[in-house]
């Protein structure tokens, strides 16, 4: 599953990025990288931004980029 | 004996600019750069009896710059001859932080990491060993507290002694011996003084395109594809990086559970609230224009009345009448200058920079990602808008942040087309003296839906792509005053640099044209379009022609131009009608020399002029449509 298929509140692992695109180094810096647990906080309406907690931080990502990161839900 | 440079570098948000202010405050002498493209300060400061100067760089998450501020952060770093780099982390964000630490070390310069806001990562439940950091790391740590200036002493002192990292930069021998022939290659055939070789050759790998693109026509073009290749296009790399910024993190850090939901998340519930969020933003921005345009008026009136005083001097002390001319020219242009800097615009960007330092606007660049991404630019854009408001110059500078050219070039048209403070004194002095506010709120509304179609229409219409938000959403933190009174100066410093020349310039040009009577033969080339098409009064043209100098000369030179004796008799010869056209056309059309000139800089020549002559088509046809429906109506 990818990111914008995520509940709001629950936490999941990210499996991997995928593809190369502009924001996939930003992404990686602000530690939204392969391996990390994140957790989807809220999302905007009319299809705007997710927000997301990655190791205390709070990040926004796009729906476009969102759908390139490819999560599992943790059992 | 040489003075020692330092440079703070940090990721945005680490308290980069309060950790300056700081070390600035210690008996300093601190100097803004006007220059072309540089955003960055420079400061001087004693430590002990040597004085050193301190560079502040703009904040950057890694060196393969995003966006062009970045840019000019590694650029400045490489090209400044610094002597010690200071590292500032925020130790809330460690993790990701250190992975800049990191490359930053192979630059193997003499380097100190600041680990800054001690106090808030232990809230968050995270308490560093700085000692066994240092250790792991092969640099000097010192931890600090910005803000309360706790530990900047000792980062001065630490800061003296400072010394290139012990440790070297190797990764696992997998890794190193994929990049070895492209290391090898890369020394060979490329002279590059500031990116060491290892880094160029990484770099590549990973795709960071101004290094890949310094190898494309060289010999090690083909050592880069073999490398890409067996190395995942640098994901490889990019793995075991991360993993050792791990380690390193868990081997030198704590974790502690706390228990206590923090007051954070109450606050974004509310202000990031999909229906309370956009009607707080709405309330809160309203709020601000109230105050400043409340409270700015009586203030610009004592600069009026002190420039009239100097203008009936100069009547007196100045006999010869183009030397007068001139002259009065040139003072009433530093008295527009006052006259909109000091009322609106600093109190206005006062306020914006404290909401982006107390982190707002991050979030408002949230709540508008989406209706902006629709406009073909995206959420961070959301700055430019708004500053825009204030003086198009800083709105038009803001879209420095935006990555890709073709949201560049959306931004800046839509941010030139939002009515400045200069344009909003005419529609208040204008239509809300004659008409009253239910015609100028319905105005800025028009503006606004002028802006989103617009944009819409131009995200279609150019080519490239709109890439999307990847935003740090910082916590909410309260600024210093000083740090937020830099920030403004930041952004007043364009429009001081830029804008008041151009405004003093073009007020002489003015004071020049009226002087010779050219206004005849301006208002007679304008006349088809204006009177013909708008159905304007013929003596607009020269106005609308000042107004490109000035824009808030336009209603000033309004009354003068249809010879009237003072602003309050304009109804008498202008229909409501006529009185709507003019300032619909006076808030689309073109942008002021000023605007123009950043324009320039930062979409170049050719986008520019698109831009100015995209506005005065735009001004024309909204205008005359805005005629058409007044007479049906």
């Amino acid at each position: 599953m990818s990111l914008i298929d995520a509940e709001i509140g629950r936490k999941y692992k990210i499996v991997s990025i995928s593809g190369g695109f502009l924001s996939k180094g930003r992404l990686l810096r602000l530690g939204v990288t392969p391996g990390s647990i994140i957790e989807l906080k809220r999302a905007a309406p009319l299809s705007g931004p997710l927000m997301i907690n990655v190791n205390g931080s709070d990040i926004v990502i796009g729906r476009g980029v969102a759908k390139k990161v490819v999560i599992e839900e943790i059992v | 004996m040489k003075q020692i440079r330092i440079a703070l570098i940090g990721q945005p948000n680490c308290g980069k600019s309060t950790l300056f202010n700081q070390i600035a405050g210690y008996r300093s002498l601190t100097a803004n750069f006007p220059g072309a493209t540089v955003t960055y300060i420079k400061g001087k400061t004693y430590i002990g009896n040597d004085l050193v100067e301190i560079v502040d760089l703009p904040g950057t998450y890694s060196l393969s710059w995003y966006d062009d501020a970045e840019k000019e952060a590694v650029k400045a770093l490489f090209s400044m001859d610094i002597d010690v780099i200071v590292n500032i982390v925020d130790a809330s964000t460690l993790i990701r932080s250190i992975e800049m630490t990191l490359e930053l070390m192979c630059l193997g310069k003499p380097m100190v990491m600041a680990l800054n806001m001690m106090d808030e990562a232990e809230r968050k439940g995270i308490i560093i060993d700085t000692k066994k950091l240092s250790d792991a790391l092969g640099i000097k740590v010192v931890p600090i507290i910005a803000k309360k200036g706790k530990g900047v002493k000792e980062l001065l002192q630490t800061l003296k002694n400072a010394s290139p990292p012990t440790k070297e930069c190797i990764y696992s021998e997998e890794i190193e011996s994929k990049i070895e022939n492209l290391e090898q290659c890369i020394g060979e055939n490329i002279k590059d003084k500031n990116w060491p070789v290892k880094m160029m050759a990484i770099k590549s790998i990973e795709g960071f395109k101004p290094i890949s693109d310094m190898i494309e026509n060289t010999p090690c073009r083909d050592e880069l594809i073999k490398a890409r290749k067996s190395l995942d296009n640098g994901n490889e790399i990019e793995k075991e990086r991360h993993a050792l910024c791990m380690d390193i993190f868990e081997d030198t850090s704590k974790l502690k559970k706390i228990r206590t939901k923090n007051s954070e998340e109450k606050i974004d519930s509310i202000l990031m609230h999909p229906v309370l969020g956009y009607l707080v933003m709405f309330v809160l921005f309203l709020g601000v224009f109230y105050i400043v345009f409340q409270g700015g008026t009586p203030v610009e009136n004592i600069f009026i009345d002190i420039f009239d005083k100097i203008d009936a001097f100069l009547v007196s002390a100045i006999p010869n009448k183009l030397v007068f001319s001139i002259t009065k020219g040139a003072v009433d242009g530093i008295g527009a200058a006052i006259g909109i800097a000091l009322p609106y615009l600093v109190p206005f960007l006062f306020i914006i920079s404290f909401f982006e330092d107390v982190g707002y606007l991050p979030r408002v660049a949230y709540l508008m990602d989406s209706v902006l991404h629709k406009m073909g630019v995206h959420g961070t854009s959301v700055i430019s808008f708004v500053v825009g408001y204030g003086c198009s110059v800083p709105a038009v500078m803001a879209t420095r942040i935006l990555k890709s050219k073709k949201e560049k070039i959306i931004a800046a048209f839509l941010a030139s087309l939002v009515p400045c403070s200069a344009r909003s004194t005419v529609i208040m002095g204008l239509v809300g003296y004659f008409l009253g506010y239910m015609y100028v709120i319905p105005l800025y509304m028009f503006n606004l839906v002028v802006i989103v179609i617009s944009g819409m229409i131009l995200k279609r219409l150019l080519p490239g792509i709109s890439p999307e938000m990847v935003l740090d959403i910082p916590p909410y933190r309260i600024p210093s005053l000083k740090t937020v009174i830099l920030k403004t100066w930041l952004k007043i410093k364009d429009f001081v640099y830029v804008a008041v020349p151009l405004l003093v310039a073009g007020s002489v040009l003015l004071a020049v044209i009226s002087y010779y009577h050219l206004d005849d033969y301006i208002n007679m080339a304008f006349e088809p379009l204006l009177s013909g098409v708008l159905g304007l009064p013929a003596a607009v043209g020269v106005v609308l022609i000042f107004g490109v100098f000035r824009k808030e000369l336009t209603l000033l030179m309004l009354y003068q131009a249809l010879g009237l004796s003072s602003a309050a008799l304009v109804n008498t010869v202008m229909s409501t009608q006529q009185m709507l056209v003019f300032t619909i056309f006076v808030m689309f059309y073109i942008p002021c020399v000023a605007t123009i000139a950043v324009l320039k800089r930062e979409v170049g020549l050719k986008y520019s002029l698109y831009i100015t002559i995209g506005t005065f088509v735009l001004a024309v046809i909204l205008s005359y449509f805005v005629k058409i429906i007044i007479s049906i109506i």
